[in-house]
């Protein structure tokens, strides 16, 4: 039976696959119960996700889409409400920090994303079939520190690290400019030095991009080498017998069984980094995004409309725009990769 | 012959030199706050900040019982994680199998649901979340905090696609066959099939559990309820934050993650093992 | 341990409900460490009450205070308030009037520094907040510096030129003259407001943003960045307290608090390098200052309110907060007390606290508007950044930013 799990059997049939015929080989006390019992049943299973849903999110969700037809500062009370109709989102569209915020979101989404699951397959692969069983635990569990370690620390370290004149960066990049061979490729260093990574609207947003690829890429390995569990090894052994070296095993075997991970860590990715706000909040010490907005997020703009200007209402508006555009941007890739990527779910 | 051995150890560089510097760069901050932990606040602040081990854990250590019931609010943590894991590891393949087995009318349009329920922006869900928590009458509990994330979408996502990609239909037709009950079919058929799946929820959720802190800031109220984000963050000031004993609580939190992580790993990387067994 | 031990019966003791003198405080760090010694100073009077408290950081504390009073429920019965938020809470209509007949506040405002009892008042007339500690404002000077230039600090002060004169003086010798330019913007915009103005709006809602004030303070804050007078460092960074140590930096512009920090912890080796005075240009200004209210929703109104006075108008616990944080009293009958004449060894002897008090009763009242918290944040650290790091044009900075902001605040 366990063998049947295992093999990478054609799945072709597995979602068209009508439950009815099923119905005899269970004793049912009544037909008709049985028949009710039958379609109730997968919502039984996927009814813990719908009670909680109702219950915490459902309302939230209600209220969100209510204020944001409302003006509002919070510390007036509900009562404090006005309706105003459309006028929050007829602002968010002529709000010159709302345009930056969703540039400076799309920017960082797309350069601190794709570099998390271009280094993380690889380095899945390499940690689930290169490296002894011991080495791996240890291994993966450092690779995941980054993504455990509490913001706190996360922004004392890398204000640290980016410091314009103590900071290890710029001492490192000081002393590559003074070795001998390779010195001459960071000849320009001294020119430029102090570079204030933090306080310079173009390198604001390259700052937080390495920080998030270097808190998020632990993540994305971890779920990659749950997926490179799921190919048995008897494929790879037929794949080598097929004559083909690791690269090819890699590249024709391993990426296209875990298809459904790929799928499902960058969609993660998509929702996750379009909603980007602790990393630009800590570097930018809160400061309404940093020199000239240049790292100011929607999330983190959003957050300023409403906790910092008390504009409750407006910032309900703008949460809703962005919510639209994630919506948008996962629906595009649901339809083209959901197919592969869901197994035909869809 | 030569030529190749040669290229396998180059290979092997290779590949340890590009493992080593990876771990060298994500272990670097856990080090670094294990160092800050045992250094007074005018070294950590001083410019550039040390990065070696002082002699002040004691001291710190001393301090960080004095401002906060440091073993309690650790305790409260861990109860919050293993409680809040325990329930979505188990709900979220319970979700996960009624996603994968079954087709059914309206199950795109709650799958959907469930995948746009992550794409809300949370900062914004708090006052509506603090006002849901008080009708319901669980301010001040713990339970507020673990139980809304024992159903949710990453991880009944993960866990169908983990199906999706291990299990074949074939095995839940042959299950089915035998005369067993759906829910039979997925606690003794599919649940053992999906630890690794499993395994990667509970880590993710028990990480989340224990780093969140919004919820428990406007739920928890009675002092020896708070958990460990949030005691660690009250005693954080603007000018008088004892930071030696903060980070050194800072490093001390972090130890049961990797423990945690060590646990689930293992509990991941068994499929693989059984895999290669079988294969 | 005794500390655990503390929360572990206050839990307990919550646990009894509300009896007759309970009562919670919700604020932020460092108040924790006043509140442990001068609760106990209060029982002696008030056998008993139980008085709790909640501490979070200072952003976290107004978090959950602003969903406390959105959704009317989960306050404390005194809640600390900040000067930044004092604005907008106070007008909010989640707090205590204590102007009302229940309390008779207005009673004790003689007793209090005058700007800092005004930021307390609604736009009502009304009381909603009594100020607990203030800010005077100050400037701290290296002393081995002026010695260095040959100059003294009145000259100095004189005006804003004799200010700079002196950075060009410090240039030479490769000191820095302030560690960030934008703190004397800063410094301008708030403390030269004309009388019956706002900050950052006239009586009337208009904005004053594009007006002479702001851009004098922008050109100021402009040439000391060009000219390489400031280190160009952020406050609370590593880099900042280093300047303390290494005396890299030769004034720094900030409140009466700062003093204690930079003895016990900043820079603890240079005692007797410093010195404080007013700030340049004879203007008199404040840095920070929190406020005690009443949530109308808490439950113990009548208990909090009694422990508000001992609080901010009792002068044991005044100068206590003095001596255990810091916490530069509000209540001027204080500034008698012996432990203002003081000579203070950090600043080579000097009085300092005199010059505090002499600050505090001389600071403008100015009226918190709608907006104030949006305009600070868009002027101070939206446009100013880019002008001072990016050489973005004052009056075209300006303009973007009054534009934004009339946008937003209607």
């Amino acid at each position: 039976m366990s063998d049947q799990a295992l093999s990478p059997a054609p799945r072709s049939a597995e979602t068209s696959h009508p439950p009815l015929p099923e119905t005899h080989f269970i004793r049912p006390p009544k037909k008709r119960g049985r028949r009710l019992f039958n379609s109730l049943q997968p919502w039984l299973f996927i009814s813990p996700f719908i009670i909680i849903f109702c219950l915490f999110t459902l309302f939230p969700l209600t209220f969100s889409v209510y204020l944001s037809f409302q003006e509002w500062n919070p510390v007036t009370g509900l009562s404090g409400m006005n309706y105003v109709g459309v006028q929050n989102y007829v602002e968010a569209y002529d709000d010159p920090w709302l345009w930056k915020s969703l540039y400076n979101t799309f920017w960082l989404a797309i350069v601190s994303g794709v570099p998390q699951h271009l280094i993380a397959v690889p380095v899945a692969y390499l940690l689930v079939y290169a490296v002894r069983s011991s080495l791996r635990h240890v291994l993966t569990a450092t690779m995941f520190i980054p993504f455990i370690t509490s913001t706190v620390a996360v922004a004392l370290i890398f204000y640290s690290i980016y410091s314009a004149n103590t900071g290890i960066l710029n001492q490192m990049l000081l002393g590559a400019s003074k070795l001998p061979l390779i010195g001459a490729l960071f000849a320009w260093v001294p020119d430029v030095m102090p570079i204030k990574w933090l306080t310079k609207s173009d390198l604001i947003k390259p700052a937080i991009a390495a920080v998030v690829i270097w808190k998020y890429t632990g993540f994305n390995i971890v779920i990659y080498s749950a997926g490179f569990v799921t190919v048995p090894q008897d494929v790879y052994d037929a794949a080598k017998v097929d004559g083909c070296n690791r690269l090819q095993q890699f590249w024709h075997v391993a990426l296209p069984m875990i298809r459904p991970f790929i799928f499902f860590a960058m969609t993660l990715t998509i929702i996750g980094n379009l909603q980007l706000f602790e990393e630009p909040f800590i570097l930018t010490s809160g400061d309404t995004g940093g020199v000239g907005q240049a790292g100011l997020t929607t999330s983190y703009y959003l957050y300023l409309v409403g906790w910092e200007w008390l504009e409750m209402g407006a910032a309900a508006a703008i949460s809703w725009i962005l919510f639209l555009i994630i919506a948008i941007a996962t629906s595009i890739h649901f339809y083209f990769n959901g197919r592969k990527g869901m197994e035909g779910n869809r | 012959m030569s030529t190749k051995s040669l290229s396998l150890s180059a290979t092997a560089t290779a590949k340890y030199g590009f493992l080593i510097v990876s771990v060298l760069i994500t272990i670097f901050p856990f080090v670094w706050v294990a160092m800050m932990g045992s250094h007074t606040r005018a070294e950590i602040f001083s410019a550039p900040p040390p990065f070696y081990f002082g002699d002040d854990i004691l001291n710190n250590y001393q301090r960080l019982l004095e401002i906060m019931p440091f073993w309690l609010v650790l305790w409260n943590s861990l109860t919050v994680a293993t409680l809040g894991t325990i329930g979505a590891v188990f709900f979220c393949s319970l979700c996960a199998y009624g996603f994968f087995a079954f087709e059914f009318r309206g199950k795109n349009i709650v799958f959907g649901l469930m995948v746009a329920s992550m794409m809300v922006p949370p900062v914004l869900m708090l006052i509506p979340f603090f006002l849901t928590v008080k009708f319901l009458g669980l301010l001040d509990t713990h339970f507020a905090i673990w139980f809304p994330g024992v159903a949710n979408a990453f991880g009944i996502f993960l866990v169908r696609q983990y199906m999706v990609s291990s299990i074949s239909k074939e095995l839940l037709d042959a299950a089915k066959i035998d005369g067993c009950s759906h829910f039979r079919i997925f606690w003794s058929v599919v649940m053992p099939l999906i630890k690794p799946a499993m395994a990667t929820v509970g880590i993710v959720m028990f990480i989340g559990l224990w780093n969140n802190f919004l919820s428990p800031l406007i739920v928890l109220s009675s002092p020896d309820k708070y958990v460990l984000t949030l005691a660690l963050r009250s005693v954080q000031s603007f000018a008088n934050t004892p930071w030696g004993a903060v980070m050194l609580g800072t490093f001390l939190s972090m130890l049961p993650l990797l423990i945690a992580f060590l646990f689930f790993s293992r509990q991941m990387m068994a499929g693989l093992t059984a895999g290669a067994v079988k294969g | 341990m005794r500390k655990t031990l503390a929360l572990g019966i206050a839990a307990s003791l919550m646990a009894f409900s509300a009896q007759a003198g309970d009562i919670r405080l919700d604020g932020f760090p460092d108040f924790n460490s006043h509140l442990d010694k001068i609760i106990p100073v209060y029982q002696e009077d008030h056998a008993d009450a139980n008085i709790t408290y909640q501490m979070n950081n200072h952003g976290d504390h107004h978090k959950r205070l602003t969903t406390n009073l959105a959704t009317g429920s989960g306050a404390g019965d005194i809640a600390i308030v900040d000067v930044g938020f004092i604005g907008t809470f106070i007008n909010s209509g989640g707090f205590e009037n204590l102007s009302g007949a229940d309390y008779g506040a207005d009673a004790l405002a003689d007793q209090f520094v005058g700007y800092a009892w005004a930021q307390g008042k609604g736009a009502d007339g009304n009381q909603y907040g009594i100020p607990v500690d203030i800010g005077p404002g100050v400037m701290y000077y290296r002393r081995d510096a002026l010695k260095a230039v040959g100059t003294d600090i009145d000259s100095v002060i004189k005006d804003w030129d004799s200010y700079i004169a002196y950075g060009r003086e410090l240039k030479k010798r490769n000191i820095y003259l302030i560690a960030d330019a934008a703190d004397v913007a800063g410094l301008i915009i708030r403390t030269t407001v004309k009388e019956g103005e706002g900050f950052y709006f006239d009586k009337d809602g208009n904005s004053l943003i594009t007006s002479q004030r702001f851009v004098t303070a922008f050109n100021l804050a402009k040439t000391i960045r060009d000219e390489g007078l400031d280190a160009e460092i952020g406050s609370w960074t590593n880099e900042w307290y280093d300047a303390f140590k290494s005396g890299s930096v030769a004034t720094q512009l900030s409140g009466a608090w700062l003093l204690g920090h930079l003895q016990n912890w900043m820079a603890p080796d240079t005692a007797g390098l410093w010195g404080v005075s007013n700030l340049p240009n004879g203007i008199y200004g404040s840095w920070g200052g929190s406020f005690l209210a009443i949530p109308k929703q808490a439950k113990n109104k009548k208990e909090a309110w009694e422990f508000i006075k001992f609080m901010s108008a009792d002068p044991r616990a005044q100068i206590a907060g003095l001596k255990n944080i810091g916490a530069f009293p509000v209540l001027t009958q204080t500034y008698t007390d012996s432990a203002f004449d003081e000579p203070i060894d950090f600043l080579a002897g000097q009085q300092g606290r005199q010059l505090f008090a002499h600050v505090a009763q001389r600071v403008p009242a100015v009226a918190p508007m709608k907006g104030d918290l949006i305009a600070e944040d868009v002027v101070l650290n939206g446009v100013l950044r880019e002008v001072l790091n990016e050489g973005k044009p004052v009056e075209q900075a300006l303009k973007e930013a009054e534009r934004l902001i009339k946008r937003r605040v209607k």
